[in-house]
């Protein structure tokens, strides 16, 4: 059992630096990894499901005002953009804040195809984020499971 | 209180202080919360402004301070704000976020930590009475703090800055009315843009002032000013270069809202007629700033380097009052999220954000350059100013609510409540007939599902507008509430289905909660839509499902 807790441990390690050095993550979801404790053992996991919940919405705000026949309302699109900026800076969501900087500035510039390569972008950018964020708690689980603590990653 | 009590205070101060924390954004209230927590500060939750201002009002003797979001584009943020300054006179602080800003968020607990200082050095400063010369204690005060947490970065920094900034200004402009104040240089987006293109151009190392004036080509711009300016971009590049958290996109902005020097042309672009204006100012205990002199009349065509129509918007704005607060919400530009329908209140409050608008208002430019300034006069004066009056934890950090006797009144709260309204992006398009089919195969705008992670969903476009036309012809059938509220939701849904089909195992994480149901929803409306609608475009839907 140890051996296999050792394992998983291990994946688990160089799975999260992995995600780390794809530039999936940065310093602040080590810093929400810090706030994770006995107290409250699912924090990762809650604010990222919060995340992700808004990355849906807000994504679905900036196609909604992507899509009006019409003129597009650029200062919308901007708006969601500039959310969604703030909810990944907070949960370290490297990737997709890096895309909502380029996407604000095409809404800045009211350049529509800009706009939509950037929404379409932002759109995998944060379902690749889940399924590896996914793919960690899993492994986190799995490492419980067997019994054994989930080693605390430093990533430098 | 004397200093000796405050000083027996700050010790008892951090723990358990009452925060309440108002954000629209859920992520950023939860991680929030969890922050404040760890600090042991006590804490209220609540992502809406109004609620916020419930619970305030319900108790004004509740909480200690407050933070803010004051970027919430569903709610004004910034009103709440004024409004907590004006009836309670606690402390707020300011949340803001994006690359722009005050790199707040995300916000460190380090900072957080620190928050308290405010409430105390609240304390301190009332005390000292509204005398306008304590600039030095100010500073002392402000250094003290800024330094006492030299990991905070410079975002700490700034929100104190920017708070002492916005206190001076208040208290100018409340205080003295009369007093001609200088005209200051502000240092807007474009006129920075220029700034830089000319550096560029010259060549960062060889730029001199004179040169840069020149090339930048703007009609009462002094040497001075662009020199003054220079060096602190100089100083600002040499900082960020040696701070990784210096994750900005916009480098320019970011210096603007750094460095906005006192470059001596600073135009306050607020009607201060009677001196009671911007709620954001506080009134101003005449430090720094006072020195500096803003100009308080400053409503015509002084404005210049705001290259908006500046003159004209602010008579729109002035109507009648003198009580016109233009929000200098958080520095975004363009894209800064701010309600659509922020409107000059022609009541009393006039509250205006920050506006991506491209219309030429000059509101947003106004705003920008008053937090601008704000920054300036913080970064060059760091002196700690605070409304007087107040009797509490009066630190107002960001954006300060005049303290002087502004009719706070309803309109405001009705106001609020229309902008809320109107400004909620999502409603619109649940009750508009979008011409679904049309959209949908002549719209090469297949952002929404060309690209997948797994590529075998090919999703068409038409599969979110298809889910809406659902929701639109009122077949909602197995509708649960959470697919009706997350509208937005649900075009996603059906290709997340196909994505996370994958993983989809049956563990219990959060996230594979949450994929799980919102795969069921689709799976519904998946159903729903195969019976109900005869789209084209369904047949893509189908073929992914």
């Amino acid at each position: 059992m140890d051996a296999l807790v050792a394992q998983l441990q291990m994946q688990y390690r160089n799975y999260t630096v992995s995600l780390y050095q794809q530039g999936f993550l940065d310093d602040q979801f080590t810093e929400l990894k810090k706030l994770q404790d006995d107290a409250s053992p699912d924090f990762v996991a809650e604010v990222l499901s919060l995340f992700f919940e808004d990355c849906v919405k807000l994504i679905g705000n900036m196609a909604r005002a992507l899509d009006q026949t019409g003129t597009v309302d650029f200062s919308q699109v901007g708006a969601s953009v500039h959310q969604l900026k703030g909810s990944s800076s907070s949960v370290g969501a490297k990737r997709v804040k890096g895309l909502c900087i380029t996407f604000k500035e095409y809404c800045e510039a009211n350049n529509y195809e800009g706009c939509v390569r950037c929404l379409q972008q932002v759109d995998i950018e944060f379902k690749a984020l889940q399924t590896k964020l996914q793919d960690m708690f899993n492994l986190e689980k799995q490492i419980i499971q067997a019994g054994g603590k989930v080693p605390q990653v430093d990533i430098n | 209180m004397t200093v000796e009590q405050d000083c027996v205070a700050l010790d008892q101060f951090p723990v358990g202080m009452r925060v309440l924390a108002v954000d629209d954004d859920q992520t950023c209230l939860r991680i929030l919360e969890s922050l404040l927590h760890r600090c042991q500060y006590h804490v209220t939750t609540t992502n809406q402004a109004q609620k916020a201002l419930e619970l305030l009002r319900e108790n004004k003797n509740k909480f200690d301070l407050v933070i803010s979001d004051v970027d919430m584009p569903d709610m004004d943020g910034f009103k709440l704000l004024e409004l907590v300054g004006l009836e309670m006179d606690l402390p707020v602080i300011r949340v803001t976020h994006g690359a722009c800003d005050y790199l707040l968020k995300p916000v460190r607990i380090e900072e957080l930590k620190n928050i308290w200082q405010h409430v105390v050095r609240s304390r301190f400063d009332k005390n000292r009475g509204s005398n306008n010369g304590d600039k030095k204690d100010g500073s002392g005060n402000n250094e003290g703090v800024a330094n006492s947490d030299p990991n905070n970065g410079r975002a700490n920094r700034k929100r104190k800055d920017q708070y002492n900034e916005d206190e001076d200004e208040e208290r100018d402009d409340n205080d003295d009315p009369s007093s001609q104040k200088k005209p200051r240089v502000v240092w807007t987006v474009e006129l920075h843009k220029k700034f830089v293109a000319a550096v560029n151009q010259l060549g960062f190392e060889k730029a001199m002032p004179k040169k840069i004036l020149d090339l930048m080509n703007v009609e009462k711009l002094t040497r001075e000013n662009v020199a003054s300016h220079l060096q602190k971009f100089r100083l600002y590049l040499k900082r960020i270069s040696g701070n990784q958290q210096a994750i900005m996109a916009n480098s320019d902005l970011h210096f603007l809202q750094m460095s906005n020097g006192l470059d001596g042309f600073h135009h306050r672009p607020i009607p201060v007629g009677s001196g009671q204006n911007v709620l954001q100012n506080p009134t101003d205990l005449g430090k720094f700033h006072h020195v500096s002199s803003l100009p308080l009349n400053h409503i015509d065509g002084g404005n210049i380097l705001q290259g908006l129509p500046m003159p004209l918007e602010f008579d729109q704005l002035q109507t009648n009052n003198n009580k016109s607060i233009i929000a200098g919400n958080s520095m975004a530009f363009p894209s800064f999220p701010t309600q659509q329908s922020s409107l000059p209140n022609n009541n009393n409050h006039l509250v205006l954000e920050g506006h991506p608008q491209a219309s030429p208002s000059a509101f947003p430019g106004h705003q920008i350059n008053k937090r601008l300034e704000h920054w300036s006069n913080a970064v060059s004066s760091s002196s700690s100013t605070l409304p007087p009056a107040q009797n509490s934890n009066s630190i107002i950090i960001g954006h300060q609510f005049d303290v002087s006797p502004l009719p706070h009144s309803k309109p405001d709260s009705l106001e609020w409540n229309t902008q809320n309204a109107s400004s909620s992006y999502s409603i619109p398009f649940c009750d508009s007939t979008i011409p679904l089919t049309s959209s949908m195969n002549t719209n090469p705008r297949a952002f929404y599902r060309t690209t997948d992670l797994d590529s075998n969903a090919n999703v068409q476009p038409g599969v979110y507008y298809d889910s809406s036309q659902m929701r639109q012809s009122g077949n909602y059938g197995p509708t649960t509430d959470a697919m009706l509220s997350s509208n937005p939701k649900e075009g996603f849904i059906v290709g997340q289905q196909k994505l996370q089909s994958g993983f989809m195992g049956a563990e219990a994480g959060s996230l594979d909660d949450i994929v799980n149901s919102t795969m069921k929803q689709e799976q519904s409306q998946g159903d729903l839509s195969e019976g109900d609608l005869g789209y084209g475009g369904f047949s893509s839907l189908r073929t992914c499902l």
